[in-house]
């Protein structure tokens, strides 16, 4: 374990510092979320190597956590989707006169649920990746498909929707050189496609420039951000007792529902909120201003975001946008994550989990005497700040082969993914849909070749039956209910 | 919910356009799978799923698109009212066609800030000092970092 220690060498450190300031910066933007972020700084990251790189990265997608419940608290505006929880009671004590409290409340919830969450993380990734070792192509498939209909359910709004856009993403997954046998798909003579459709264009395209389309309908907020004092940051010895509670609950659920394809972070603080509703002893005061409603949620998005790194570190399989981003760095970088991370790049995978750790500890640092300068940044007007995200987009896209094909298909991905937003489809299933879509082809021809052409070879196994009915259930059973309560209304 | 009938005619005729062009590739038999297989279950699957997207839409009673949270958090998409919402993005796509294809004739710079003015100005910025001055901030640093310092061959 001393392999920890790679975290704290002087670049791995200054890795982390950037990557932590960038992410409270883009937490603190509405609009560009972590994953557009990390796609941003891929070209950056892969010259910086493996181990640092992968530290940035890392350090964006927690630092976005943190900075997203800054401007919830201060301006009402949530950065990120994890903090939308947070404006509910987190501007109310703003507007108590409790801003700092509730900013250091949340800043220390949110440290609490990382270290946690990445303790269980460090104990529970080589768990997992020492009993994937025994998945072949049939337990791959089912596990593939029940995530991604799992994610179609809990993404939100319509199912079909959501499941429409997975199905989306694998269609274009199969642009370029088919995974098994090299015949080459759906390039319509474009030599630039030839290798598929990069995943960083499509990403930057759905997250970056979709954004700033989008940012021009929406009309500017100008709100004045309220002055913060160093000295008002203390919480009162009275809140800081009413925080641990929900700060406890919220990080074992936050960590639970991380380990769960979806948007889990989000999610996460949902439920947290929900819960602190029914169980909380101070239940009445939320939604006037508790502090409660800080606390839960913002240690529940935290661990959601530490839970979320398992099936990506030990299985080789993200079901988060932003760790989908994570992945393909790893790729480009000539890591493969899964079960042999452990063994072929113990340096890796012990400095990523060991910068999470400093990773959490900078943020506390940064963020308690920071805050106001980093609410600031959000009040840039966005006529000065898109302008420069259109052209970090081209900039990304260009760069991950150097090919202006892939230009094209980020403006191609932006223009797509504007009108996605105004017809209520988003984009984080379809990423996914292109990232997985080559996993599911490859192990479903792997498991039928296997298995001389018997489709029972793919529910011959144990755990791969159980996956297929549980994607089965994930399918089936949301028509069931609906129809139920359907019928059921009708007869009243 | 007509715009999601319209969305789901898109995706269907969408499945189709691919299921006919993976026609090309072989499906060969179920212990030698090809280079079809994939395509077809995916085509096939995004089909069913537009229909069932489509029936609900027409079925669906208007009271119960009210309300509703957004999970997903992404900016809550209002309708769009006028033309004039529409036209500044509109444009600015068009821009951004444009510039993927002065990219490589006038190279990154010369696009790039291009790029920034005009986006700056259809954002709402007053005067051309501070668009010019963020373009030429954003173009030269972008070029000193990813050209100068990452050795990308930017065009």
């Amino acid at each position: 374990v001393s392999e920890l220690f790679v975290a704290l060498t002087p670049a791995n450190l200054l890795a982390c510092f950037v990557g932590t300031v960038l992410g409270t910066i883009v937490g603190v933007l509405p609009g560009l979320g972590p994953a557009g972020a990390m796609a941003l700084v891929l070209p950056l990251t892969i010259k910086l190597g493996p181990t640092a790189g992968l530290i940035m990265l890392a350090g964006i997608y927690y630092g976005a956590m943190y900075g997203g419940s800054t401007t919830s608290i201060l301006v009402n505006v949530p950065g990120e989707a994890a903090s939308v929880v947070t404006t509910i009671d987190g501007y109310r004590l703003a507007r108590k006169g409790r801003a700092g409290a509730a900013l250091a409340i949340a800043a220390i919830a949110s440290f609490f649920a990382g270290t946690v969450s990445v303790i269980a993380l460090q104990v529970a990734a080589p768990l997992v990746a020492r009993a994937a070792l025994a998945f072949g192509p049939a337990e791959y498939f089912a596990f593939a498909l029940l995530g991604l209909l799992l994610l179609a359910n809990l993404t939100g709004g319509s199912r079909a929707k959501s499941l429409a856009m997975v199905l989306v993403g694998v269609m274009l997954s199969t642009v370029g050189m088919d995974p098994l046998g090299g015949t080459v798909r759906f390039t319509f003579d474009l030599a630039g496609a030839q290798g598929g459709l990069s995943f960083v264009a499509v990403t930057t395209g759905l997250f970056g420039v979709a954004e700033v389309l989008a940012s021009m309908t929406e009309p500017a907020a100008a709100t004045p951000v309220a002055r913060v004092k160093f000295r008002e940051l203390y919480p009162s010895r009275e809140e800081l007792r009413r925080s641990f509670p929900p700060m406890l609950r919220g990080t074992v659920l936050g960590f639970l529902v991380g380990l769960v394809p979806g948007p889990a972070a989000t999610i996460a603080s949902f439920v947290s909120y929900g819960i602190e509703k029914k169980v909380s002893r101070y239940r009445r005061e939320l939604g006037t201003g508790a502090i409660e409603g800080v606390a839960g949620p913002e240690a529940a998005n935290n661990a959601a975001a530490g839970g979320g790194m398992i099936p990506l570190l030990s299985l080789g399989l993200p079901f988060t946008p932003s760790t989908a981003v994570l992945l393909s760095g790893m790729l480009l970088m000539g890591v493969t994550p899964g079960p042999f991370l452990l063994r072929d790049h113990p340096g890796v995978f012990w400095g990523v989990i060991g910068s999470f750790y400093v990773g959490n500890v900078m943020l506390l640092l940064l963020n308690l005497p920071l805050v106001g300068v980093f609410a600031r940044v959000a009040t840039i007007p966005p006529r000065y700040l898109m302008p420069g995200v259109l052209v970090l987009c081209a900039v990304a896209a260009y760069s991950d082969n150097n090919n202006v094909f892939d230009v094209w298909v980020m403006i191609a991905a932006g223009i797509a993914g504007w009108a996605m937003r105004a017809l209520d489809f988003s984009p984080a299933p379809l990423v996914l849909g292109l990232v997985l879509g080559p996993v599911l082809e490859r192990s479903l021809l792997q498991a039928l070749t296997i298995a001389r052409g018997e489709i029972g070879g793919l529910w011959a196994s144990g755990p791969a039956a159980v996956m297929l009915a549980a994607a089965l259930g994930a399918l089936v059973a949301p028509g069931l209910t609906a129809l139920l309560r359907r019928t059921a209304t009708q007869r009243a | 919910v007509s715009r999601d009938r319209w969305s789901a005619a898109g995706l269907a005729l969408l499945a189709i356009v691919y299921l006919v062009i993976a026609r090309r590739y072989p499906l060969d038999t179920l212990a030698t799978p090809g280079p079809g297989v994939m395509p077809l279950i995916a085509g096939v699957a995004l089909f069913a799923t537009a229909i069932s997207i489509f029936i609900v839409a027409i079925t669906a009673r208007p009271a119960r698109d009210a309300g509703g949270l957004s999970e997903t958090g992404a900016a809550p998409t209002r309708p769009i009212e006028s033309s004039r919402a529409l036209s500044s993005p509109l444009v600015l796509a068009a821009a951004l066609v444009l510039y993927a294809a002065l990219l490589p004739r006038l190279g990154f710079i010369a696009s790039s800030f291009a790029l920034v003015v005009l986006g700056s100005r259809l954002m709402g910025a007053r005067g051309w000092w501070r668009p010019v001055a963020l373009a030429l901030g954003v173009t030269v640093a972008a070029h000193l970092l990813f050209a100068r310092w990452l050795g990308v061959p930017l065009p």
